[in-house]
């Protein structure tokens, strides 16, 4: 900045008096620029750090306007802005103008100036007051770059939120639409299977039936699996409809017989012993139920039984599922919950790993948990929840 | 049509009289531009001050970045208020870009204005061939971006708060609002459409009476550029005032206002 250049002594009365203030000398060397301009605008007087700071001199100045020694873009803002504003309130301050000095340079600055009027209201001349700003204005620059970039973030964050929400609204429409479209050929295939059974059909053509019907009822909670994770509904947390009034027991017995029907072969050893009421939603539990009991089924060994044991202890109600077979392993166990995982066993056993997760939403959402103990000897889904009594 | 122009563009009016004199303020400030003039002719015609759609008083909300790339959109709400007010052979009294906003306005909508008053006008800003306009495009394009650089126009919204004056107190208190704050955003963009605006062709095509009134030593329209559009539009006359610098309604009313009345 030029402001720190040598003080140059002007006044022709010489060096300056240090004991008292000189008048002349405060004005020709004050520590900001001053000038004056006629009631035609032209510059009639002007100070001597105005003239060290802009490197012109006095005799350069006088006869000059103000928009004179600004930058082209300034000379227009200045004649459009300050000009009118300086006529119809008689001063204007902190105004941010970039002065050219003699040697081409902007020198920013902010500048104050004030009319002086005669009493009939004449203009008599105008007083300038300068001072230097480029630190200022370097830092007003960066404030409005920081917001310019701030804003240009914003409307970006803006439009990428609103395409993901239309992309996330076409895919539940699309899912939703899918499901509706799925359920219905499957209640048909479910319905003819039942018909089938009903009529008494022979041996091979009862276990085809069944088999079917075994399939039909997976598909059935595929879809029901993966209509709950499209809706989104997991991600804020699964809504229950809590109800203690309907008896628990006939929930869970129907989600076996609907599994029985599919496997008769297989050996399911239940303990059902539920004495007080317990406040669940009866649709997601037998969701939740199934879920565990079909993986209990499709990964458990074939000869071996699937044991369920349901107590209502404690305050508790705790629902579990165990089969035999191949542990689960340790790196497993981490991701079991999470959304899309995917056994070890065949790729033909597999769904959508959405089971066991929403499972574990259905618990939270009773303000239960499921836990999973898995060694050689069993492999063991435990729902527990609080029974508010 | 509905009655949004009128707080739309903050529309002012005053005076008796059964024709009407619109009053269009330029680029920079508001309607208040014309506080020392308008007053005089309330006596025998109906006043009008307004402001443009982003400055002063209008209503900021109706700013629409696409309508008001080009002068079109400011002569579109002219035209609206006319029709609206009833306006027919009204007196359009233009400074600076609106006095081509007021010659669009014109040929817009013929009978609205019998008399144009063009004060400061400039048909095009940048030079161009065999066209003397008073700026580069180099220079135009560094005042553009002096604004979008932002530090101009911010210091003007934020920097010169006006206070009341108790040396003038002639200026009401609604001064004391916004006189040149303008949006840095808006400022940019009406800088744009004013300093890229080529009517040069839209000259010939003016019916209504028409004078300009030329200042001395003004930077923005000068007189070779003041000249170019007296010669351009037939039969207008040209008035070289005493008063310097862009803005003679204001640091020179009296002198304009007798311009106009000779005219009127």
């Amino acid at each position: 900045m030029k402001s720190s250049g040598p003080s140059v002594p002007l006044s022709d009365a010489g060096e300056p008096n240090a004991s008292a203030e000189d008048l002349e000398d405060l004005y020709e060397n004050a520590p900001c620029g001053y000038f004056s301009l006629s009631s035609e605008g032209l510059i009639v007087k002007v100070n001597q750090t105005f003239c060290r700071w802009t490197g012109f001199s006095k005799d350069q100045l006088v006869g000059r306007r103000l928009r004179d020694l600004l930058t082209v873009g300034g000379r227009i803002f200045y004649e459009t802005h300050f000009a009118p504003l300086l006529r119809m309130q008689g001063f204007f301050n902190e105004v941010a103008l970039d002065v050219m000095t003699a040697a081409g340079e902007k020198l920013p600055v902010l500048a104050n100036a004030s009319e002086r009027r005669a009493p009939n209201g004449d203009l008599l001349f105008t007083r300038v007051t300068i001072f230097p700003a480029a630190e200022r204005r370097r830092y007003e620059r960066e404030l409005a770059d920081a917001r310019a970039a701030a804003d240009a973030r914003n409307r970006d964050l803006t439009e990428r939120w609103v395409a993901e929400r239309e992309q996330g609204e076409l895919r539940e429409q699309f899912i939703a639409v899918l499901g509706h479209d799925l359920r219905n050929p499957l209640a048909a295939i479910d319905a003819g299977v039942r018909l089938v059974l009903r009529e008494q059909p022979g041996e091979r053509i009862a276990t085809v039936a069944r088999l079917i019907q075994g399939s039909t009822l997976r598909m059935s909670g595929l879809i029901n699996n993966l209509l709950d994770f499209a809706r989104g509904r997991l991600g804020g947390g699964m809504a229950v409809n809590l109800d203690a009034s309907k008896p628990l027991e006939p929930t869970l017995r129907q989600a076996i017989d609907e599994i029985r029907a599919v496997v008769p072969e297989r050996l399911l050893e239940m303990h059902l012993d539920i004495d007080v009421p317990v406040a669940v939603d009866h649709a997601r539990i037998a969701q939740m139920f199934s879920n565990l009991l079909g993986n209990a089924i499709i990964h458990g060994n074939p000869v071996e039984p699937v044991r369920i044991d349901v107590t209502t202890r404690a305050g508790q109600l705790t629902v579990s599922v165990a089969n035999s077979g191949p542990p689960i392993s340790p790196a497993a166990m981490d991701t079991l919950f999470q959304p899309f995982y995917r056994g070890e066993g065949k790729a033909s056993k597999q769904g959508l790993g959405l089971g066991l997760y929403i499972a574990s939403e259905i618990a939270k959402a009773h303000g239960g948990r499921i836990d999973v103990i898995s060694d050689v000897g069993e492999t063991r889904f435990t729902f527990v929840m609080p029974i508010d009594v | 049509m509905p009655a949004s122009s009128l707080k739309k563009n903050n529309v002012r009016q005053a005076g008796s009289g059964t024709t009407s004199i619109v009053f269009s303020h330029g680029f920079g400030c508001d309607q208040n531009m014309w506080r020392f003039v308008a007053p005089a002719f309330e006596k025998d015609f109906k006043t009008i001050l307004f402001d443009h759609v982003g400055a002063g008083g209008s209503d900021l909300s109706a700013y629409d970045s696409a309508k008001y790339a080009s002068l079109d959109g400011y002569a579109d709400d002219v035209v609206d208020m006319g029709r609206e007010l009833g306006w027919r052979d009204a007196i359009f009294v233009g400074h600076s870009v609106s006095a081509m906003i007021g010659v669009l306005a014109s040929q817009r909508a013929p009978g609205l204005f019998s008399k144009l008053v063009l004060v400061g006008p400039s048909p095009r800003y940048i030079d161009d061939e065999g066209y003397f306009g008073g700026f580069t495009s180099q220079q135009i394009e560094e005042l553009l971006e002096g604004l979008a650089d932002n530090h101009m126009g911010w210091s003007a919204a934020m920097a010169p708060a006006i206070m009341g004056n108790p040396d003038r107190p002639e200026l009401g208190a609604e001064l004391t609002v916004s006189f040149c704050r303008t949006d840095p955003e808006i400022a940019r963009q009406f800088a744009r459409a004013t300093f890229m605006s080529d009517n040069r062709a839209d000259l010939p095509k003016v019916v209504a009476d028409t004078l300009i009134l030329q200042c001395a030593d003004d930077i923005i329209a000068s007189e070779r550029v003041g000249e170019y559009v007296h010669e351009h539009i037939s039969g207008s006359r040209i008035v070289y005032l005493i008063a310097s610098g862009h803005c003679p309604n204001l640091s020179a009313p009296d002198e304009v206002v007798r311009a106009i009345r000779s005219f009127v």
